[in-house]
């Protein structure tokens, strides 16, 4: 298992190269740049765009580029942001607990529904509990998350007034009282179940798929046949074996805790990492830009190795090496 | 006027917004607001004081709570609340004393005197060497801001900047409340050009001007001169100010400010709901808010203007110079025809709900430089006689399907580009534009391209721009040398008149206008009369800025430099 391991991680070397050269690219084959749009001619003037486009390396050739940012990112140097005048990892370290405690508390959810909802409609298949939970959740697949947090904000917040439309914490609450942290979850909730509609629905529909295929398996009938208890059968012999190919979601989870926020966050204008990647792209903010853009793919790279290990741990019969 | 590109996915996320904000209007229940903070301060006076204001923001602020350093507008209105200017400016734009007030004989010498007892937010009294500073701050060659152009006036901030002096010469500090300027010659705008925005000393003790920008001075932790004064600043979605009793000019009314970010599709909502009071409103949401009960929409007279601006020529970057070589639209009576052509009334209105009017030459009507549109040659709508000058221009329809052909018989195919951003109307508004002009059998085709590369493709004259759509500001230096010298990169349409060049350096010029603000009007006037009649541009529009005011909101007044002294807001209990 080391040794996959390692051979793995080195494996990652030339990948993470490779992503490195064309996240490079297609930054630089955006259109413009930090210093172009709109002007306001007040505010501004052509000799400062001209001298910051030099100070910045804009006018320099494209592998020199790319060499500085590689040998920088190397020694821990994320880049200043262009738009916030701040280090990179600054404004990384602002925003990323914000969206990890997204992230989590939208799979703590999703897992908590997909449960109930997958165990309740494989154990009743082809019920109308199964068919209302099938429906729900072909709904939840169908609704982008744009429209859901739009709809959420509008009935939950406008018309019911549950909960907050925007913003992370309540607005002039002290850091660290007990008000201070029930706010933050007040204001997580609604983002973190319109993040985790997709999820729950895949998840509940897979459970529930497996635990019916599960159900007429061979150890089932043997079991019946031994007289052990239904529900035994359910929560144990088939449990078990369920929830092999959802553990290794969790891997593939990691990177969609911090990527798949992007639009939600917008809506609900929660300021985490989605937020900020998305304002980098429209502003041509390179450093922010493609330090993001490198954890995603860092992430997601890491991902799917440890849900490739964690196959091997839960399923003894996948040998890894 | 900072609108930038957002993703096409959220051009869906407007469209339901707009639908949303239909929805929530109707709704929309009289405000049962629970205000944080409600205060024992009863009745003082005409106006009570007391209570804590929400102001709506729509785009987050960067963070950079510093006027040396911020870049955009959305920092600018965090900063007005909390900071102030040596200098302001009455309703017509004219500098009046503020903090310092100010004596020159020639326009070169200034002697600026401070009031005394102006304190800080962190109980440090002002100086006027908070402001020398701050002037050497900006004129450091490590400092990445963008306000040099702001200093380089004063006489030997080059040689400062260059290294070759440990101090600007012009400054000469007599006593704490008393500086002398020396600028490098005498111009009219030397003082509203000036910076005049002081920075703390003391707080910045022993930060390199490099890291300036990025330390928790200018962050987080931001002190300023204004009636409020920042306490926490939540990155990305709120700031929150308490009111500063020391303040100069007297104690603010109000408790205190909130700032929060919202989503623009919220913000009608929330407006109903009473949980923001003041915002800034983009056209298209301003209908829905007018039929809040509680809510009240302002509007004030604003200073930018759109235009179509037609490419006559390129520009050198090296030398600096525009030679007007672009044959295409040379034909004045070809660009007065296009003019003629577009209804700018209704497009007005139905791109802009009204909130704005046409407007005739490069300055806003509000401005006090703006000429009368009855002193400059107008080109309202008028079908017939746009054809009737295409006709004489020699722009006839030859092969006959409908549209004209150049004087050369060879089809004449107008492009217009607009840029793209996330905002849907784009497209139709300059889809409106094109059509217009074919109405009078120009055909015209529409070119949609994103906002970062459109601007570019503008600099650098790239050959598919032809006629392109753009907005401008005005500030309240009147100069519009960096918009429309020969000399200039932003002189967009490459727009090159040796009149105009010499109206704009005798406007500056004080051995020719002096002091006098009337001759120097008349100037601008001559100037307005020369680049109307010259059609470099079709001027559009000019947009209202629209404000939402929530009914508790007391004591807010609007004009053309913006809105009252914060201080004296106060909230109905």
């Amino acid at each position: 298992m080391l040794k996959y391991t390692i051979r793995r991680l080195i494996g990652m070397i030339p990948m993470l190269l490779l992503i490195s050269f064309v996240v490079f690219l297609l930054a630089k084959a955006m259109p413009g740049d930090s210093l172009s749009g709109e002007i306001d001619p007040l505010n501004t003037n052509p000799q400062y765009i001209e001298e910051m486009r030099e100070k910045l390396g804009y006018n320099d050739p494209l592998p020199v580029q790319y060499f500085n940012w590689v040998s920088g990112f190397l020694q821990g140097d994320f880049g200043k942001s262009t738009r916030y005048k701040v280090p990179v990892s600054t404004l990384l370290a602002e925003r990323l607990p914000n969206t990890i405690f997204l992230g989590v508390t939208s799979l703590v959810i999703t897992y908590i529904l997909a449960f109930a909802m997958g165990i309740f409609a494989g154990r009743r298949p082809y019920t109308i509990g199964d068919n209302i939970i099938g429906g729900l959740n072909y709904l939840g697949l169908a609704i982008p998350s744009f429209i859901a947090g739009v709809f959420a904000i509008y009935f939950f917040s406008f018309n019911l007034g549950w909960i907050p439309y925007a913003g992370s914490v309540e607005v002039g609450l002290e850091r660290g009282t007990f008000e201070y942290y029930v706010s933050r979850v007040h204001h997580v909730l609604m983002p973190a179940i319109v993040l985790g509609l997709l999820g729950t629905a895949s998840y509940t529909q897979f459970l529930r798929n497996d635990i019916i295929e599960n159900s007429r398996k061979d150890f089932v009938r043997t079991a019946r046949a031994k007289g052990t208890p239904t529900s035994k059968i359910y929560n144990v012999h088939i449990m078990r074996n369920s929830i092999i190919p959802l553990i290794t979601f969790l891997g593939f989870d990691i990177a969609t805790l911090i990527s798949g926020a992007i639009i939600t966050e917008t809506i609900f204008t929660y300021p985490g990492i989605g937020q900020l990647f998305l304002e980098s792209v429209g502003n041509r903010d390179y450093p922010t830009l493609m330090v993001i853009t490198m954890m995603l793919s860092t992430l997601t790279l890491v991902g799917n190795l440890v849900a490739d290990i964690l196959y091997g741990v839960v399923d003894p019969r996948i040998r890894l090496d | 006027m900072k609108k930038k590109s957002l993703l096409l996915m959220l051009a869906m996320l407007l469209i339901l917004s707009a639908f949303l904000a239909a929805c929530s209007s109707d709704n929309a229940e009289p405000a049962e607001t629970d205000n944080e903070t409600e205060t024992e301060d009863g009745t003082a006076g005409e106006a009570q004081s007391g209570g804590t204001l929400t102001y709506g923001f729509e785009t987050a602020p960067e963070g950079l709570f510093n006027p040396a350093f911020y870049g955009i507008a959305t920092d600018a209105e965090v900063l007005a609340l909390f900071d102030e200017a040596l200098i302001t400016y009455d309703e017509n734009l004219q500098p009046e004393p503020g903090i310092a007030s100010w004596e020159t004989e020639d326009n070169k010498v200034f002697t600026f005197t401070f009031e005394q007892g102006v304190m800080w937010h962190d109980g440090v009294e002002l100086t006027v060497n908070d402001w020398v500073f701050a002037l050497e701050t900006i004129a450091s060659p490590d400092y990445d801001g963008q306000r040099y152009s702001n200093v380089q006036t004063i006489e030997g901030a080059e040689a400062f900047r260059n290294g070759e002096a440990d101090s600007i010469s012009g400054l000469n500090v007599i006593d704490d409340y008393t500086i002398e300027i020396t600028f490098d010659q005498a111009r009219v705008n030397n003082l509203v050009n000036v910076w005049s925005y002081p920075m703390s000393r003391a707080q910045f003790e022993g930060i390199p001007v490099a890291e300036m920008s990025a330390s928790e001075q200018v962050r987080t932790k931001p002190v300023g001169l204004g009636p409020f004064k920042v306490t926490n600043v939540i990155p990305g979605e709120a700031v929150e100010m308490v009111k500063f009793e020391d303040y100069w000019r007297g104690e603010p009314k109000l408790d205190g400010i909130n700032i929060r970010v919202l989503d623009s599709s919220t913000i009608v909502g929330a407006l109903g709901q009473g949980d923001i009071d003041m915002v800034t409103l983009a056209p298209v949401n301003a209908p829905e808010v007018e039929e809040l009960d509680n809510v009240e929409v302002i509007t004030a007279p604003g200073l930018t203007y759109y235009y179509i601006g037609f490419k006559l020529g390129t520009f050198n970057n090296e030398t600096k110079e525009i030679t007007e070589d672009k044959e295409k639209y040379a034909d004045l009576n070809l660009r007065k025809a296009m003019a003629h052509a577009i209804d700018r009334q209704a497009w007005v209105d139905a791109f802009f709900f009204g909130y704005g009017k046409p407007i005739d030459g490069p300055v806003p009507s509000n401005h006090w430089i703006a000429a009368d549109s009855a002193d400059l040659e107008t080109y309202d709508y008028d079908p017939e006689r746009a054809k009737e000058l295409l006709e004489e221009a020699g722009y006839v329809d030859v092969d006959g399907d409908g549209f004209v052909e150049d004087p050369n018989g060879e089809p004449f195919v107008a492009k217009f580009s607009h840029y793209a951003t996330g905002n849907p109307t784009f497209e139709t508004r300059a889809q409106a534009i094109v059509q217009y002009w074919q109405e009078v059998g120009i055909n015209a085709e529409l070119e949609m391209t994103e906002v970062n590369l459109y601007y570019e493709m503008i600099e650098k004259d790239d050959p598919a721009m032809e006629t392109f759509f753009g907005g401008w500001g005005t500030g309240a230096d009147p100069d519009p040398t960096a918009l429309w010298g020969s000399d200039q990169l932003w002189n967009y349409p490459r727009f090159k008149n040796e009149e105009s060049d010499k109206l704009l350096a005798d406007a500056l010029n004080v051995d020719v206008v002096g002091t006098d603000e009337e001759l120097r009007k008349d100037l601008y006037v001559q100037w307005q009369q020369l680049v109307a009649s010259e059609v470099p541009m079709i001027f559009i529009a000019e947009l209202d800025e629209i404000w939402g005011l929530s009914d508790r909101v007391e004591n807010v007044t609007f004009d053309v430099s913006g809105y009252n002294n914060p201080y004296e807001w106060s909230l109905a209990q």
